[in-house]
């Protein structure tokens, strides 16, 4: 005798909600089984292998229509299908890096917004001609113009608060 | 007061900014070569500095597209 499910035993057998196994007949992502005489949903072993799968597929990350495809069974767009997944998640894995790296740089630097950090600042002055007689000449004619500026822009390089007033200090 | 606090008062302007450049040490040409250097190395940051320095988003894209 095979085994058969109501909607809710179904739902518990699988480890989904009935409203999910509702919306999933709706969308027609589960087929429709057959009626009791009163009019209950019958479900079968069948019924359940394919929502294991369904849900398996869920916790990849994959789109309902895409799940649809890999069940109808053809190879054909499997790889595919998973490979876009794959692309999806790589970029989002750079943007949450982007993220971290941002809010990261502005707790080093307590609060000032990061733009890029003393090595790639200094890399860029040097490469467009500014020597280190240079440099410090900026570093006071900056502190001597906007302290405060000079402070706040040494803090969104990542320089430390201590190193940041020590550099202010020799500055002025 | 941490750096976000620090108010908008006497904040540097970006020709405040150039002359700052130039009296220490960077020519009109040297400038043009810092800008591209930003704008390819470092986008965003270039932005993020544009932004910084007060200049609205069309002043910032109109800087940023002459040197990409």
């Amino acid at each position: 005798m095979t085994k058969r499910y109501t909607i809710s035993e179904l739902a518990r057998a699988c480890g989904l909600s009935r409203a999910t196994l509702l919306y999933y007949d709706r969308i027609g992502l589960l087929p429709s089984p057959g009626r009791t005489a009163s009019g209950y949903r019958v479900y079968g072993g069948g019924d359940l292998r394919r929502l294991q799968k369904i849900r398996r597929f869920r916790e990849m990350g994959l789109a309902i229509a895409d799940i649809q495809r890999l069940l109808d069974g053809k190879r054909g767009p499997f790889a595919a299908i998973l490979k876009k997944r794959l692309n999806e998640i790589g970029g989002q894995i750079v943007s949450l890096k982007k993220q971290q790296s941002l809010l990261a740089g502005m707790l080093k630097s307590g609060g000032a917004f990061p733009v890029v950090d003393k090595a790639q600042w200094v890399a860029m002055l040097r490469r467009a001609g500014m020597d280190e007689a240079g440099m410090a000449r900026w570093h006071r004619e900056f502190e001597r113009h906007s302290p405060e500026d000079h402070h706040v822009f040494l803090l969104s390089l990542g320089i430390p608060e201590a190193e940041t007033r020590a550099i202010r200090r020799w500055a002025q | 007061m941490t750096a976000t606090q620090h108010t908008m008062k006497n904040h540097i302007t970006i020709d405040e900014w150039i002359a700052l450049f130039r009296e220490t040490g960077l020519d009109a040409t040297q400038m043009q070569r810092w800008h591209r250097l930003f704008e390819q190395r470092h986008p965003e940051g270039h932005r993020a500095f544009l932004e910084w320095l007060g200049l609205d988003a069309a002043r910032v894209e109109q800087i940023r597209a002459a040197h990409r």
